[in-house]
């Protein structure tokens, strides 16, 4: 016969925490939106980079850069991974986690060494447990990255790439399908794949001929660094979104959790009021007949 | 009427400025460029520096701190892909002229301790916007 004040105690404090996951998940559900109006804002210039990214390429047929070019040994491979700084997020980091881990796996059994760059405090954290130290940690941008921060990871790979130190980049990121949805999945950097160059030339509607301002190839050279930063900044962005929405929905269920547990407490508790009245009741009709007897 | 020009200035992070326009002066590598109404069409780098529209029967003109970027012409609308881009009246020289001194500090800092190239360009990268909207506020302000 569990104990009234115990049952009572236990309903105070899951109410407690039914309070906390559920202003969770309202600020989350805030901060979607804030998250997506960003992605929205950063739209326009990533359709009009595609679309002058499309001119060149045209333009510049067969065209060779340092960062289209595919390495003919694989040695070494930089990854970004992007967690968040925080957790209560269910599986948001665990997923990214275990493709990193899949993906080290990988590379390591064809000899080739895998170089991390980690975004959020999550994969600093995990990853030096797992006794792998990041090349760079990035950490506390994860709420609202800026395109600064996109510049300074990819300055770590663009180089790395164009010098032969690195001869792959990817980044994994929980891509934002909808408020409900994200999907954890590795996208590569670099080399920049040809069929990129060959979308967005076939995006054009419209094929004027354009004049290039130094040079074709000067205009190509400036252009593929930036769009490589362009999709790191999509990544940190949709990222930002996904870690929103995934707190979302395990605070809603964590709620609708506590909620369930209250009912059944409550239920519980009555039970056992209604037991300690039943008996009460029962020692006194006991008593009363006792002394009637006497 | 005169014929004007849509000009679209765009960051990663935001919209700065959309607008009919008479002209769009813009810095590129080898020098300023001029854009009117039936321009060809091109692309071109821009440096950074000081872009300039020109509107209202160029009787008004705003001025723009940007830190290079691109810029496409076609059919009479410019777009201008900047990775910074800030109205010069709107500029924080205060906030810039504080950024310069850390930057500054931390570029010291990087060299001595001949640290990462990747950390010392992004400084560079971020010192050299800092001056450009110093330098655009200066003159603007």
């Amino acid at each position: 016969m569990p104990n009234l004040r115990d049952i009572k105690q236990r309903i105070t404090s899951v109410h407690s925490t039914r309070q906390i996951t559920r202003t969770m998940e309202m600020v989350a559900t805030a901060k979607i939106r804030k998250a997506q109006e960003r992605i929205e804002a950063a739209r326009p210039y990533a359709l009009s980079m595609t679309e002058v990214l499309g001119n060149v390429a045209r333009f510049v047929q067969g065209a060779s850069h340092p960062l289209l070019e595919e390495h003919a040994e694989r040695k070494r491979v930089a990854v970004v991974t992007i967690t968040s700084d925080r957790g209560m997020c269910g599986a948001f980091n665990s997923n990214i986690l275990r493709l990193t881990e899949d993906l080290i796996a990988r590379e390591s059994g064809d000899d080739v060494d895998v170089s991390v760059i980690s975004v959020g405090k999550k994969a600093l954290s995990y990853l030096r447990y797992r006794g792998i130290e990041p090349d760079a940690a990035y950490r506390d941008i994860s709420d609202k990255p800026t395109f600064a921060d996109a510049r300074s990871i990819a300055a770590h790979i663009i180089p790395a790439y164009s010098t032969g130190e690195i001869d792959a980049a990817y980044v994994i990121f929980n891509r934002f399908k909808n408020v409900a949805e994200q999907r954890a999945e590795v996208y590569q950097l670099l080399p920049i794949e040809s069929r990129v160059m060959e979308q967005a030339e076939g995006d054009l509607r419209i094929t004027p001929e354009y004049v290039f301002e130094p040079t074709p190839q000067a205009v190509l050279e400036r252009l593929l660094p930036t769009y490589v930063e362009t999709l790191i900044y999509r990544g940190l962005m949709e990222s930002a979104a996904s870690e929103q929405g995934a707190r979302r929905t395990a605070m809603k269920s964590a709620t609708d959790n506590a909620s369930e547990m209250i009912t059944t407490l409550t239920r519980s508790y009555n039970r056992a009021r209604q037991a300690a009245i039943t008996n009460e009741i029962a020692e006194i009709v006991g008593g009363a007949a006792a002394q009637e007897g006497a | 009427m005169a014929r004007t020009l849509l000009c679209e200035i765009v960051t990663p992070e935001r919209i700065v400025y959309t607008n009919e326009v008479e002209m769009v002066i813009a810095p590129t590598l080898d020098g300023e460029i001029g854009i009117l109404p039936l321009h060809v069409p091109l692309v071109t780098v821009l440096a950074a520096g000081e872009l300039r529209v020109r509107y209202n029967h160029s009787k008004d003109v705003e001025w723009f701190a940007i830190s290079g970027g691109y810029l496409q012409v076609h059919e009479d609308k410019v777009i201008v892909l900047a990775d910074n881009a800030q109205v010069a009246s709107q500029i924080d020289v205060e906030r810039a002229r504080l950024a310069k001194e850390t930057l500054e500090s931390r570029m010291r800092d990087l060299n001595e301790a001949a640290a990462d190239a990747a950390d010392r360009d992004t400084c560079e990268f971020d010192l050299r916007w800092c001056e450009t909207q110093l330098k655009v506020a200066e003159k603007r302000a």
